[in-house]
């Protein structure tokens, strides 16, 4: 079913669906825009280009309770489950997170269910905001993840997200995913024509043409890991990475993670919280008696190989859905299209020129 | 829907004390009579306030609702774990991962290789080779540990030796002085020479510090064995046992779901590892 939706009806739309869910969308923060609780419908930041943190943290947050323990004398355990309990839209997802949402799912709602995962992400509508334009680092248009949704890797729209909003100009193309999303709309929609849908198709051509970064995905998983001892590692890792951590913090596909509990002052509970982990950490594989990633190189090789090549053989699909995040925030300015450029022999910025 | 994280409450039957800084803890379940495992798999145990770690079984399999871990106070959560008592409690869930290829040795020699603790996660498998002794073909244990007080399952060893048609040979790194020592004092490569089994139709089962393992393996492929016989079991931190947190990642492998006991092909080559 595909729709129009008048720019001059939007705020109204966005401002009906305020009285059921909680609203997240993209909203001007200083300099970046953020995905952030709505305040009001005029906050939205529609031309948005990407945010600094992805939209993963509202549906996987970064520190999370778990579980309350309360001993009941020396017998009994009360053990209580905080599950997530909020309904939530999230309003103008580019198409690389969707798809990233979509690769958590394959890693959280698989063999094993994470239930605080599966909840809220039930919970939770995605409406999907097709992109108009390109920064300098998006490279979705090689991983064939943007930057107008599609299937990818086994990842069918239809399933995973609800809604699909192209900008027509004054106007959105509503294109409705599955039958659960038509009660969000308290007025009916003009009906598209195939000019709107015409339309659609010329601004995806128009937007593919724009993509400066680009990353050569043929065969890219066995020749990163024919190539683990490339002196790329070392160089890089040692030399120029800060192991910040700033690459998985805003990475919309990585879900390590690390427990702790705490204690009430007074011994009466205690609680199990979990929160983000990063494999750039000193201790991420730590054991006793040694760390088998004890080397900032052998960290940025892991975290590299894992999206480019180990996901592929974990879940069918790669864990890097080119947003560029990790490049705009390396302190140090590593980009992993250029490592990847450095291993396969081509000289660095020539390849595709 | 099930909670993966949500543990349930064991309670500590009883204690054995190992040696100065590991016990075996025995539990037996009340509520949770479907719970069944293979030897080599593992359990989280946790106790609330401090954390989980994951765990080998150390018994054999068929006491459905009873099993033991053997423990070595090291960290945060077995230090926490050994100021527990019997009749206390501890969290537990699971079990988890792939244990010892119990099916595959029926019919043949098993040469088990441990280093110190890594002799936990043996004993359930040749637990369960006792009880089906004619199953197996020859067995030989070689067991090393730090020093004579670092054995595990002391009283055990020596029936074990008795054992029809089985070799166990012990060594130690170093003796203290005043130790009484007969059996050999070297690493545990430097038994290989006295074992009596052939390669041929030979599982190898090797479970230890992962330094002591990478030579076990050379050693073992010097002498004839095909890399495709040879059972390793790793050691990982983990948060979840399920797959998700992340830590025990191995290139693509996830240690708590396709090991802890790994067919040596499967990590050939794999980076961050010593084997």
């Amino acid at each position: 079913m595909v729709k129009i939706l008048q720019k001059k009806n939007f705020c109204r739309w966005i401002d009906s669906l305020s009285r059921q869910y909680a609203l997240i969308g993209p909203v001007k923060e200083r300099e970046e825009t953020e995905f952030q609780p709505l305040r009001c419908p005029e906050q939205l930041e529609m031309d948005y280009i990407s945010t600094m943190a992805a939209p993963r943290k509202f549906i996987y947050p970064s520190r999370q309770l778990l579980f309350r323990f309360t001993p009941q004398g020396d017998d009994q355990l009360i053990t209580e489950e905080i599950l997530p309990q909020s309904q939530q839209i999230l309003l103008a997802v580019h198409p690389c997170d969707a798809h990233a949402i979509m690769v958590l799912d394959r890693v959280l709602m698989g063999e094993f269910t994470d239930s605080y995962y599966t909840k809220q992400r039930q919970n939770t509508f995605l409406i999907v905001l097709n992109c108009q334009k390109v920064d300098k680092n998006c490279f979705c248009d090689s991983m064939g993840t943007g930057p107008f949704l599609h299937s990818w890797m086994g990842q069918d729209p239809a399933k995973g997200c609800d809604l699909e909003l192209t900008d027509l100009g004054d106007r959105y193309l509503v294109e409705f995913l599955n039958g659960k999303i038509r009660k969000l709309f308290s007025f009916p929609l003009e009906t598209a024509n195939d000019e709107d849908i015409q339309l659609k198709k010329k601004r995806e051509v128009g937007i593919k043409e724009k993509f400066i970064k680009k990353l050569n995905i043929e065969n890219l998983p066995s020749s990163l890991r024919q190539n683990m001892d490339h002196s790329v590692w070392s160089r890089i890792g040692e030399a120029i990475c800060l192991s910040c951590t700033n690459c998985t913090m805003v990475c919309p596909t990585c879900y390590c993670y690390n427990t702790v509990d705490t204690v009430k002052l007074d011994l009466s509970k205690s609680e199990r919280y979990r929160y983000w982990d990063s494999c750039q950490e000193l201790h991420f594989a730590e054991v006793h008696g040694g760390n088998f990633r004890s080397t900032r190189g052998a960290r940025l090789r892991q975290f590299v190989l894992h999206k480019l090549s180990y996901w592929m053989e974990q879940y069918g699909c790669f864990g890097c859905v080119g947003c560029g995040r990790c490049i705009n925030w390396c302190p140090t300015g590593i980009d992993l299209t250029e490592i990847v450029k450095e291993i396969r022999g081509t000289k660095i910025n020539e390849q595709y020129s | 829907m099930n909670n993966t994280l949500r543990p349930f409450m064991a309670r500590i039957t009883s204690i054995r004390k190992e040696t100065y800084d590991t016990n075996t803890y025995q539990f037996k379940l009340k509520k949770n009579p479907g719970f069944s495992f293979l030897p080599g798999q593992f359990n989280m145990l946790g106790i609330p306030g401090v954390g989980e770690a994951p765990i080998s079984f150390s018994s054999e399999p068929d006491q459905k609702n009873k099993f033991e871990h053997t423990i070595r106070a090291v960290g945060r959560v077995t230090q926490a774990i050994t100021q527990r008592k019997e009749g206390e409690w501890l969290q537990i869930r699971g079990p988890y991962g792939r244990g010892w290829p119990t099916e595959d040795a029926r019919g043949k020699n098993i040469l088990a290789v441990a280093g110190g603790i890594g002799l936990a996660p043996l004993r359930g498998f040749l637990l369960e080779v006792w009880k089906n002794r004619n199953d197996f073909g020859k067995v030989v244990i070689l067991y090393g540990a730090r020093t004579p007080d670092d054995l595990l399952f002391k009283e055990e060893l020596p029936l074990w030796r008795k054992r029809p048609n089985t070799q166990l040979l012990l060594t130690v790194d170093e003796i203290p002085p005043k130790t009484r020592w007969e059996e050999n004092q070297g690493v545990v490569i430097t038994l290989f020479d006295r074992v009596e089994i052939s390669p041929q139709n030979t599982l190898a089962l090797i479970c230890g510090p992962e330094i002591m393992m990478r030579f076990v393996v050379v050693g073992l492929l010097q002498r004839g064995y095909s890399a495709s016989h040879l059972y390793l079991s790793l050691e990982r931190r983990m948060k979840c046992g399920v797959g998700q947190c992340g830590h025990c990642q191995i290139g693509p492998k996830y240690v708590c779901l396709d090991g802890p006991v790994f067919p040596y092909n499967e990590i050939r080559g794999l980076p961050d590892t010593l084997v």
